[in-house]
This record gives structure tokens, sequence and C-alpha cells, in this order.
């Protein structure tokens, strides 16, 4: 019951990052994305990863799509280290 | 503070990469050890709150923005090995799906901001004993010299890498003198969820820590 709570609470607050930090994102960029523009350093990606820079293609500034996409990948990784700690639990009972 | 790909070269990444699968190993090992049914869910929304808490860019200085590692706090419940897991899952989504941060950089990221990021704050904390006071300057210190620290090793990083034009006296200071600020916030953030956790849920700061031996108290 306890975790039930603390896990509705840890969403709750996640959802609030996400919607504020996709209202906050585009303000500026990242320090180390600044340095290396400023010190000429350019990225060579060996991956095209489906959303960069946790945007849709194609939907790139919509607020509404951004959130979702924060809230669907939040959901996501809850359930991968979710996953991930049962993996290991089970493992070891074997 | 993620390194993309192409700015280590292949000496650099291939080292951090060495360094930080040793780390997988053991913190693996031990979370086989001694994950309880209690700290699974912990362990599940945590990863998931810093990953959204990653997503909010907050302005520092010069028009650059940095944001929350979450190193200190998941080091704090979970243990530095329980820490070092959660922002490895934190840190590969990000490289896989959004780009934030690179594959080729993973192991240099996850030695960043997955082992000093999260190995430092935690024996901060442990070496101050435990009132209510000390937790909460412990929170506080280790979270700052958590961040500061995983940004000089990034700098480090990138002033030995030769795809990167300028030295470690460039790199270092500009990464350590930003992210101190960030630092700064990852303190007050910290201090502030162990405020609330030692009003409403104690328990959760006393459960096992996935932990090394070395660091066992």
């Amino acid at each position: 019951m306890k975790s039930k709570k603390m896990i509705i609470a840890g969403m709750i607050v996640s959802i609030i990052f996400v919607i504020v930090g996709c209202v906050w994102l585009s303000a500026s960029a990242e320090t180390l994305d600044k340095v290396a523009e400023e010190l000429e350093a350019f990225e060579s990606p060996i991956w095209n990863p489906p959303l960069p820079d946790y945007e849709l293609p194609g939907f790139e500034g919509n607020l509404i799509v951004n959130i979702g996409i924060g809230i669907l990948f939040t959901l996501i990784i809850f359930t991968v280290a979710f996953g991930v700690g049962k993996v290991l639990q089970k493992s070891v009972r074997k | 503070m993620h390194i993309p790909d192409g700015f280590l070269d292949l000496k650099i990444c291939l080292i951090t990469y060495a360094l930080t699968i040793i780390f997988w190993f053991f913190a693996f090992r031990k979370a086989k050890e001694t994950l309880t049914d209690k700290q699974i869910p912990l362990m599940a929304v945590l990863t998931a709150m810093f990953f959204a808490a990653q997503m909010m860019n907050y302005p520092i200085i010069g028009g650059t923005t940095a944001h929350l590692l979450g190193g200190p706090i998941l080091a704090i419940t979970l243990g530095p090995y329980g820490g070092l897991i959660s922002m490895s899952v934190i840190l590969l989504i990000q490289a896989l799906f959004f780009g934030d941060g690179g594959l080729t950089t993973l192991g240099a990221n996850v030695w960043n901001m997955g082992i000093i990021g999260v190995f430092i704050p935690y024996i901060v904390w442990i070496l101050l004993p435990k009132n209510r006071n000390r937790m909460v300057l412990g929170a506080f210190l280790g979270a700052f010299i958590g961040d500061v620290l995983a940004a000089i090793s990034a700098g480090l990083e990138l002033g030995f890498s030769t795809k990167f034009l300028y030295g470690i006296s460039i790199s270092v200071p500009v990464m350590a003198v930003h992210h101190s600020i960030m630092g700064v916030g990852e303190g007050i953030v910290t201090s502030i969820i162990i405020l609330i956790l030692l009003k409403s849920r104690p328990d959760l700061l006393n459960l096992p820590k996935i932990t090394p031996k070395w660091l066992t108290k």
C-alpha cells in the first residue's frame, strides 16, 4: 500500500517535471553544447535517434507532443527500471 | 553534461567504457544479492523521476542551461550501485531514443554522471554523523561536490581527447564553473528531498543499500 502511494506520488512529480521541462527546455543551450559551439567542436552521431532532442520529427516545437513524449518515456523508463530490478532479483532466486 | 558522439577520441571512449564495465559488473552482481521487494518500486520511481528531472533545464550563466543529475538521491536511497544501475537506464534510453549523449561516449557519460555523480555524494553522505541537520548538510555537500567532480571529469575527458580542439586548461574550468552553479541547485533539491523523506518516509532512507563492501558502514 505504501509502495503504491509512493509510486503515484513519484509519477505525479515526474509529470510535473516533464511539463515544466518542456515549457523551459528550449530557453537556451546546455553548457557543454554552448562551449563546444564556441570551441568549434562538432558532433558526429553514429546513430540516428528516432526522437532527436526529445521531439517528434515533423512536430518540432509542438508543446503538447513534447509533453506527450516526456510522459510516455517517463512511464517506459519506470517499466524498464522495474523490469531490470525484477530480472536481477529473479536471477538470484533460481 | 551529456557528451555526444564525436567529442571524444577512441582512446578516451575505450578507457571510460572499460572503467564503467568494471563498475557495471560489480553493481549487477551486488544488486542480485541485495535487491528487495521494497527497493524495486523505489528504484523504478526514482529512475523515472530523474529522467523527467533531466528534461528540466534551468538557466545558469552566459545563456546556458543545466539540469539536475539525480545521482545524489539515487545513491542515498538505493546505494551507489543501485544509483549506477538507475542512471545507466536513463543514459542508455536518452542516447538511443533522443540522441542526448552519444553511444560511443556512453561509457564516459555513465562514468561521469552514473559513477562519479553517484559515488561521491554517497561517500560524503556516509562520512557525516547522522542527525537531522547533518543529513541535510551531507545531502547538500555531497550533491554539490559530486556534480562539480562529474563536470571536472567530463572536462578532463574533453581536454585529453584529440577530437576536441582545446586542452584541459580550457575545458576543465569551463565545465567546473558552469556546473558548480548546477551543483548548488542539485544540492538544494537533494536537501529538500531528504527533508521530505525524513518527515514522511524515513524508512526509505533506512533500506539496505546496494553498495560495495568498502563503502559499507
